[in-house]
């Protein structure tokens, strides 16, 4: 094929996001499952649908493994993605004065749960009633976040209980992570420092009524199909 | 199952990368623009992606690979004890950063397994090569609406006296891990972290220079 030549770099910006290809499969599809089970264990809900609403910090998030932590080989800075996006400091202090001194990034997620509802927008950054961690009045207990993979997919899956008196429904959901920035401070003692970011949004099309004393399980799939 | 339980059967992504190529005969016209949709993180990307609470949840690492067949064990962690991805400092230094955009001129079939290219095409100016320039990282992700985007590129140019095809392009990351106090560190070199089959090969006539861009969104 050859193009008409390309009058200027705004001509090539614009071909940065085409158009969506035809008759192409989707290369990527996320999930967001809940079952419901009643105080004897029987299953009274079961819910699917696909997830739609991915943040920017989840892009930012995403692009460590592309982009790496630092601009360059001899560029000790953060790429501008993680400094202006996830607010990441473009060089993180470490204690200068002895040579057993660097620092490093990990991160985990968590998966919160809401009464709520609100606009999505690529920069939201928590849900819009978030449910609390409890035993109380409209609180569920959260179990821990269970995480596995396949090499195309991540799922990750959290249980909670709901231990009131009422039946509780929730109506949002929000995948989060906490970033660590781990190094050695200035009284050369381990410090680290956290930044929490939510990377998905999502109201349910029905809510999932959680019964008194009833347990739900609620997953994210994350599928690269390759 | 309950009567509650339903598959809409209508997924739509809410994330999409793209692979675009531009090239440019001797005189800088442009004679070919290549789009495709890009489908393939390989299994060091996901690796790399994982969560601490997968890691602290089984207690296991997973085995990177790098484009020359070498591996390092990766099992991130709190404290002193793991060695994480390397992040700026003012002390010692660790660089992680985006290696290359590498083009080659063979395939695989399988592209989430793939550790290098088929056939990587060398950097250089002797027959068969292509001189890579450097890449272009992003400063930050652009919004538009509910949409977002970012994207990195790299150019090459031929001066190998004859036309180059390439067929494949993968993403290559410079990895390296530290403890936090830098009392171990391991370079895990060069991984490829994505990989594509081109759709139809594109040819770089002799003079001629290739631009690809790889563009990741989200809500597109």
């Amino acid at each position: 094929m050859v193009t008409p030549d390309l009058a200027s770099e705004e001509d090539i910006a614009k071909l940065i996001i085409p158009d969506d290809l035809p008759n192409d499969e989707p290369s990527f599809k996320a999930y967001i499952e809940a079952k419901v089970y009643d105080k004897e264990g029987h299953l009274i809900q079961y819910h699917r649908q696909p997830m739609r609403s991915l943040t920017q910090y989840f892009l930012a998030l995403m692009s460590i493994p592309i982009v790496g932590t630092y601009q360059g080989l001899s560029t000790n800075q953060a790429p501008g993605i993680l400094v202006n996006v996830l607010g990441l400091p473009s060089q993180q202090y470490s204690y200068l004065t002895a040579s057993y001194n660097s620092a490093n990034i990990l991160w985990g997620w968590s998966i919160r749960l809401g009464s709520g509802s609100q606009a999505f927008s690529v920069s939201l950054t928590g849900l819009a009633a978030p449910i609390a961690n409890g035993t109380g009045t409209g609180e569920l207990y959260y179990g821990a976040l269970s995480v596995s993979y396949t090499s195309t997919s991540i799922i990750a899956m959290i249980t909670v209980t709901n231990y009131s008196t009422s039946a509780i429904s929730v109506t949002e959901i929000g995948l989060f992570a906490n970033v660590y920035i781990q190094y050695q401070n200035s009284s050369n003692a381990y410090a680290y420092n956290t930044y929490s970011f939510l990377l998905s949004y999502d109201t349910f099309s029905t809510p999932i009524s959680v019964p008194s004393n009833g347990l739900a399980a609620f997953q994210i799939t994350l599928t690269f199909t390759g | 199952m309950p009567g509650d339980a339903y598959d809409t059967g209508k997924d739509v992504p809410t994330f999409r990368a793209y692979l675009i190529a531009i090239v440019r005969d001797s005189t800088g016209k442009v004679i070919k623009v290549h789009k495709q949709r890009s489908r393939s993180p390989t299994a060091n990307f996901i690796g790399l992606l994982l969560p601490l609470t997968w890691f602290n949840y089984t207690g296991s690492s997973i085995t990177i690979t790098n484009i020359n067949g070498g591996t390092c064990s990766y099992k991130p962690g709190m404290g002193s004890g793991p060695q994480d991805i390397a992040y700026p400092n003012s002390a010692y230094n660790h660089p992680t950063y985006l290696a290359m955009i590498q083009v080659g001129s063979g395939s695989q079939s399988n592209p989430s397994s793939a550790t290098k290219l088929a056939a990587p095409i060398p950097n250089g100016s002797s027959s068969g090569q292509l001189i890579y320039g450097s890449v272009s990282i992003p400063d930050t992700v652009s919004v538009s609406g509910s949409s977002a985007y970012f994207y990195i590129s790299q150019a090459y140019n031929n001066q190998s006296g004859a036309t180059i095809t390439i067929t494949e392009v993968g993403i290559v990351l410079q990895l390296q891990l530290a403890i936090y106090n830098n009392t171990g560190s391991t370079n895990c070199g060069q991984v490829l972290v994505w990989y594509d089959v081109l759709s139809s090969s594109i040819s770089i006539p002799n003079g001629g220079t290739l631009v690809i861009y790889y563009t990741f969104t989200v809500n597109p």
